[in-house]
C-alpha cells in the first residue's frame, strides 16, 4: 500500500474523564493512547489501513497526579516512570523504585506511563511485578455499552488471567489511579535477568519483600514473572518461607529451591532451560542475601 | 492532518497521517538524511532526535504528539557550540561512532551531558510530546552506562564512551565557568 492511500486516524484529545467517558461511549473499538512505547513498536502499527480512532490520554490533567497521604500514594496512570522515579524517590517503597529504575534509560522512562506499561495486553514487565507484591490497587473506570459507568478497585494481580493476558472487562476501562501503600516490610528484593521486551522467552524477573525479624522471616510475598506468561505467585513457596528460622540452613535453601522448581515446572511445562535455571538460582541468591544480612547484624 | 512544527529551525505545516512516526516525516517529508534507523520500533536507538529539548526516539513518537514541538536532529545540533564539546572529545581520545550510529550516538551524549549540567535548555519550558516534564540530574558511573546502552550498535565499548562522556562534561563544565565569569 502507498502512503498516498493511507488516512489519518480521527485522534481524540479529551481533557477530562467526563469528555473520555463520552467518546469512548461513541467509538469503543477506539484505541487508548498513553505512552505509546508498546503500540509504537508494534510490526504493523504504520503503515497500516485499519481505521481506528485513537484516543489519546495526555491531556488529561486527572490522570496526572500524584496524591501522598499517611498510609499510601495515589498515583495517576498517566505519569510517567521518570517522573515517578525523580518525585517518589523519597517516599516510595525501594522495591518500585528498583522497578523503576530498571527500565533501560531515561529517554524511555520518560515516555513509559505507570498506566500504559499496566495494560499491556500480552506482555508482564518490571513494574507490575512490583506492584503485585507491594499489594497495589488499581482504579478501573468501566464504561458499559449501555452507557453506564461505575468504578472499581482490583488488586494489580487480578488485572491479569492465568496466561499473563490483561483479563477483559465487560465494556471498555480506562484505569486512572493505583494506589500504593506506604507501610512495607523491612526487607526487598527486586531482581531482573534479560531483556524483558527483546528477549521474553529468556527473562525472569522477581519482586521479593519479607518481615525479617531478629531471628525469623514473616509476612513473605514474591512474584516470579517471565514476559510472556503469567505471573507465578506460589503459596507452597511462601509458606514454606513464612516463619522460617535465620540464618536460613543450606539443607531449607536447596529444599525450597526444590520445591520451587517443581512447582514452576508444574505451573509452566513448556518453561525453557535458561528462564528455569535463572528463576531457581535468583530466588536462591535472595535468601543468600537474606542470611547475609542476619550474620552481619 | 496538518501538523505545524519546527524543525531544525524552520517552521514548517506539513501535512501527514496521524500515526505517522517522527521518524518517517523527518526522512520522508522533510528529507532529513542523518537519521539511519529503520528497526521500527524495536530499540536500536539509532533514531534519536532531540524534542522541545528533550532526548526522544524518533520512531516512538506519532505525528499528533507533536503539535507546536520544537524538533532539533543532528543536522542542526552539529552547528551548534554544545556539538563542539563533544566533538572534541571524539578528537582527544581517538575514538568516534560508527556513521551508522553517529548522528544518534552524539544527542545521547548531548541528552547526558545536559543531565549532568543540569543544563536549562531554551525549550525546556514546553511539555515533552507525551505531556511529562523532568530533569534527572546526579547520575553515577552506573547511570550512564545504562543511559548509553540505549543506542545498540557495537561499535564502540562502554569504557571508550564513559571516556569520551567524562571528557566532553569537563569541556562543557569549563565553557560555563568562563561564560559565568
Amino acid at each position: 500500500m502507498s502512503y498516498a492511500e493511507l488516512r489519518s486516524n480521527p485522534i481524540h484529545t479529551p481533557t477530562t474523564l467526563a469528555e473520555f467517558g463520552s467518546i469512548i461511549t461513541k467509538n469503543p473499538e477506539a484505541v487508548l493512547w498513553a505512552g505509546g512505547t508498546y503500540l509504537m513498536s508494534r510490526p504493523n502499527f504504520y503503515p497500516s489501513d485499519e481505521m481506528v480512532d485513537v484516543i489519546d490520554l495526555s491531556k488529561m490533567a486527572e490522570l496526572q497526579r500524584i496524591t501522598r497521604t499517611d498510609r499510601f500514594v495515589d498515583i495517576g496512570s498517566m505519569i510517567n516512570v521518570a517522573q515517578l522515579a525523580d518525585t517518589g524517590r523519597l517516599i516510595l517503597p525501594p522495591l518500585l523504585l528498583e522497578a523503576l529504575l530498571s527500565i533501560g534509560s531515561t529517554v524511555l522512562r520518560r515516555q513509559i506511563t505507570i498506566g500504559g506499561c499496566l495494560c499491556i495486553p500480552d506482555y508482564r514487565l518490571a513494574i507490575p511485578t512490583a506492584l503485585s507484591v507491594l499489594d497495589t490497587m488499581a482504579e478501573m473506570r468501566l464504561y458499559l455499552k449501555s452507557g453506564r459507568s461505575s468504578t472499581k478497585w482490583v488488586p494489580i494481580s487480578r488485572l491479569y488471567d492465568k496466561e499473563g493476558k490483561l483479563v477483559n472487562q465487560e465494556g471498555r476501562f480506562i484505569l486512572t489511579h493505583i494506589r500504593v501503600g506506604l507501610e512495607y516490610s523491612n526487607y526487598q528484593k527486586f531482581l531482573i535477568a534479560g531483556e524483558p521486551m527483546h528477549k521474553p522467552a529468556e527473562t525472569v524477573i522477581i519482586a521479593f519483600q519479607a518481615e525479617r525479624n531478629t531471628s525469623s522471616l514473616g509476612k513473605v510475598q514474591m512474584t516470579i514473572t517471565f514476559p510472556n506468561m503469567a505471573f507465578f505467585i506460589n503459596k507452597e513457596v511462601i509458606g514454606q518461607l513464612t516463619g522460617i528460622t535465620l540464618p536460613i540452613m543450606p539443607t531449607q535453601i536447596r529444599q525450597v529451591t526444590g520445591t520451587l522448581k517443581s512447582e514452576l515446572q508444574k505451573a509452566y511445562p513448556n518453561i525453557g532451560p535458561l528462564q528455569l535455571a535463572r528463576a531457581l538460582r535468583m530466588f536462591e541468591s535472595i535468601l543468600y542475601d537474606i542470611n547475609t544480612l542476619y550474620l552481619q547484624s | 492532518m496538518t501538523l505545524d512544527c519546527t524543525i531544525d529551525g524552520k517552521v514548517l505545516s506539513l501535512s501527514v497521517n496521524s500515526s505517522k512516526p517522527l521518524l518517517q516525516i523527518l526522512s520522508e517529508d522533510v528529507d532529513n538524511t542523518t537519521l539511519t534507523s529503520n528497526c521500527h520500533g524495536n530499540g536500536c536507538g539509532n533514531c534519536l532526535v532531540l524534542v522541545n529539548g528533550y532526548a526522544v526516539l524518533s520512531c516512538m513518537v506519532p505525528a499528533f504528539r507533536l503539535k507546536d514541538a520544537v524538533i532539533q536532529t543532528f543536522e542542526s545540533f552539529s552547528k551548534t557550540r554544545q556539538y563542539r564539546d563533544i566533538e572534541r572529545a571524539y578528537q582527544a581520545t581517538g575514538n568516534r561512532p560508527c556513521p551508522n550510529c553517529y548522528a544518534s550516538r552524539t544527542l545521547l551524549i548531548e541528552s547526558i551531558l545536559q543531565s549532568l549540567t543540569g543544563a536549562h535548555h531554551p525549550d525546556n519550558e514546553k511539555p515533552l510530546p507525551h505531556g511529562g516534564v523532568i530533569g534527572e540530574k546526579d547520575l553515577d558511573e552506573k547511570a550512564i552506562v545504562k543511559e548509553l546502552s540505549l543506542n545498540t550498535c557495537q561499535c564502540m565499548d562502554t569504557g571508550e564512551l564513559l571516556q569520551i562522556v567524562e571528557l566532553a562534561l569537563s569541556y562543557r563544565s569549563r565553557k560555563n565557568v568562563v561564560r559565568r565569569a
